[in-house]
């Protein structure tokens, strides 16, 4: 009788309702949010699913599957025994993916896959409309040190503005690991949330005569160029600024693939099949990194606000950059496409295209946006790599 | 974490000064790379499509183009409804990739097996 009733004890002392702290339990009906979120709201659900999951996941009392006890990515406690590698938690060892950047990376290559850069090879001023549209990244980045963030954690939010989730998990994953969870959150919520966030910012900044230009057909670009630009793109980029060689190499490996019409089975495996998966494991860790310790903080609410901050101020960049090209070239350019220049594929493009047939039914500017879009996620790369080379 | 305000550094300021600029440099110098790399293409195509079309007959003479999106004349439709014709038109001028106001349509008409036909 006696064993029974310890038994019974020890069961109840080991359950997750006797272990349960209250910042697990806040953290658990945060990814029940996000859940309905991401399921209902479809806000990014490819990633907000197992994001959301994955926060679930790791805040389960004694579960232990963020756990370290081999102390591999954490500090051990004094005195503690290190343990075997395999004996850490199951997460933690997936997360071994996104500490050392492949995940990130191997997102890339199936971005590259994906891509067409054919708007942007048919009209290269759409780059500097993607370079202005960083603009974000270090407003954001001084208004962080401005609110006391030390230079790495406001390098992992700024990058927030660059409006890439692998970028800013890249980033953040080697400057501020322990903001990775918020970060993640914040951009790709925002990424959702572009349709919201952009339009009233481009009507503001904008003239209803400018939101009215009609641009002309872009010229059809050959194959030769759009094989010989992920090779020249990769190189350039390397030897400009090397910190930025691993995401714009696979990117343009990526695009290499797609475009070089001789390895369309590896093509289709990295825009599908790889991305699926990486994409599966990249979000459930993330999202295990939200330790309601450090999670149910101030500056989770700081990274949100500074978050959407960045975005905005990388929009208004984009559309002023917009604004100057409408006034260099004559009124050729409808800078509604400079919005398009957060990297947010292709969300941010199909805004520019809404809003420029509001004020003008026959005008067409989804492909024109796509420039500066896609310029954008080579914007983004290189703003990482510039950080990185600084504080990495 | 004590939130507390400060002024930031005169190296954030550069820091973000100069990450902008290295952004837009970077960025600026991919965009003269393809502009410089797509002149040299289209010099080394209309090189090969100049030496294939002194090889071939010369063709009969174009005529003056009509403005953009117009079709040269009259077409007649025979057993073809005005849509259908369209998409062929624009068929044919996308495979051919001769602009339509450079193409002139005779007719277009319904062959017996079921099949379109037409002149060019």
């Amino acid at each position: 009788m006696e064993m029974v009733k310890d038994a019974l004890l020890t069961l109840v002392r080991e359950s997750g309702f006797a272990l349960l702290t209250w910042q697990e339990g806040v953290m658990l009906l945060v990814s029940f949010l996000l859940l309905f979120l991401a399921i209902v709201k479809k806000f990014e659900p490819l990633l907000l699913v197992p994001i959301a999951f994955g926060i679930m996941l790791a805040n389960l009392p004694g579960a232990g599957l963020m756990d370290d006890p081999a102390g591999i990515m954490t500090e051990l406690a004094e005195g503690a025994t290190r343990a075997h590698w395999y004996e850490n938690g199951v997460l933690r060892l997936i997360y071994a993916g996104v500490k050392s950047s492949i995940f990130p990376c191997l997102i890339f290559l199936g971005i590259g896959a994906m891509t067409d850069f054919g708007p942007l090879l048919a009209n290269p001023i759409s780059l500097l409309l993607g370079a202005a549209a960083q603009l974000g990244v270090y407003v954001a980045f001084l208004l962080a040190r401005t609110f006391g963030f030390t230079v790495y954690e406001a390098a992992s939010i700024g990058i927030i503005g660059g409006a890439d989730g692998p970028t800013a998990i890249f980033l953040t994953g080697k400057l501020a690991p322990d903001l990775l969870a918020p970060i993640a959150v914040a951009a790709y919520s925002y990424m959702a949330l572009i349709p919201l966030i952009q339009p009233p910012i481009m009507k503001a900044l904008t003239t209803e005569k400018e939101r009215k230009v009609e641009m002309k057909q872009l010229r059809k670009v050959s194959k030769a160029e759009k094989i010989i630009f992920p090779v020249v793109v990769a190189v350039l980029c390397a030897f400009l600024i090397p910190s930025c060689a691993s995401l714009i190499g696979m990117l343009m490996f990526g695009n290499l693939l797609k475009e070089c019409g001789v390895t369309d089975r590896l093509s289709d495996v990295a825009q599908n099949a790889l991305t699926n998966i990486v994409t599966i494991m990249l979000g459930l860790t993330v999202g295990a990194t939200a330790n309601g310790a450090i999670f149910l903080q101030l500056k989770t609410i700081l990274i949100i606000v500074l978050g959407l901050t960045a975005f905005s101020f990388s929009t208004a960049g984009g559309v002023l950059l917009g604004k100057l090209l409408y006034l260099v070239t004559g009124g050729k350019i409808n800078p509604l496409i400079g919005a398009a220049g957060v990297s947010a594929v292709p969300m941010a493009a199909r805004v520019a295209q809404v809003e420029g047939r509001k004020y003008n039914p026959t005008n067409f500017l989804l492909m024109h946006a796509m420039g500066p879009n896609v310029a954008g996620v080579i914007g983004s790369a290189v703003a990482a790599g510039f950080l990185l080379s600084m504080f990495g | 974490m004590d939130i507390k305000f400060q002024i930031p550094a005169a190296d954030d300021f550069l820091t973000a000064a100069l990450g902008i600029t290295v952004v837009m440099a970077t960025l600026a110098l991919i965009a003269v790379f393809i502009l410089l790399i797509s002149k040299i293409i289209r010099i080394i195509e209309g090189k090969a499509k100049k030496a294939e079309a002194d090889t071939k007959p010369a063709p009969a003479p174009a005529g003056v183009p009509m403005p953009s999106g117009m079709n040269n004349g009259e077409v007649d439709l025979i057993g073809v409804d005005e849509k259908t014709a369209a998409v062929i038109m624009a068929i044919v001028s996308q495979q051919s990739e001769i602009p339509l106001n450079r193409l002139s349509f005779k007719s277009i008409k319904l062959i017996d097996d079921g099949k379109k036909g037409g002149e060019a």
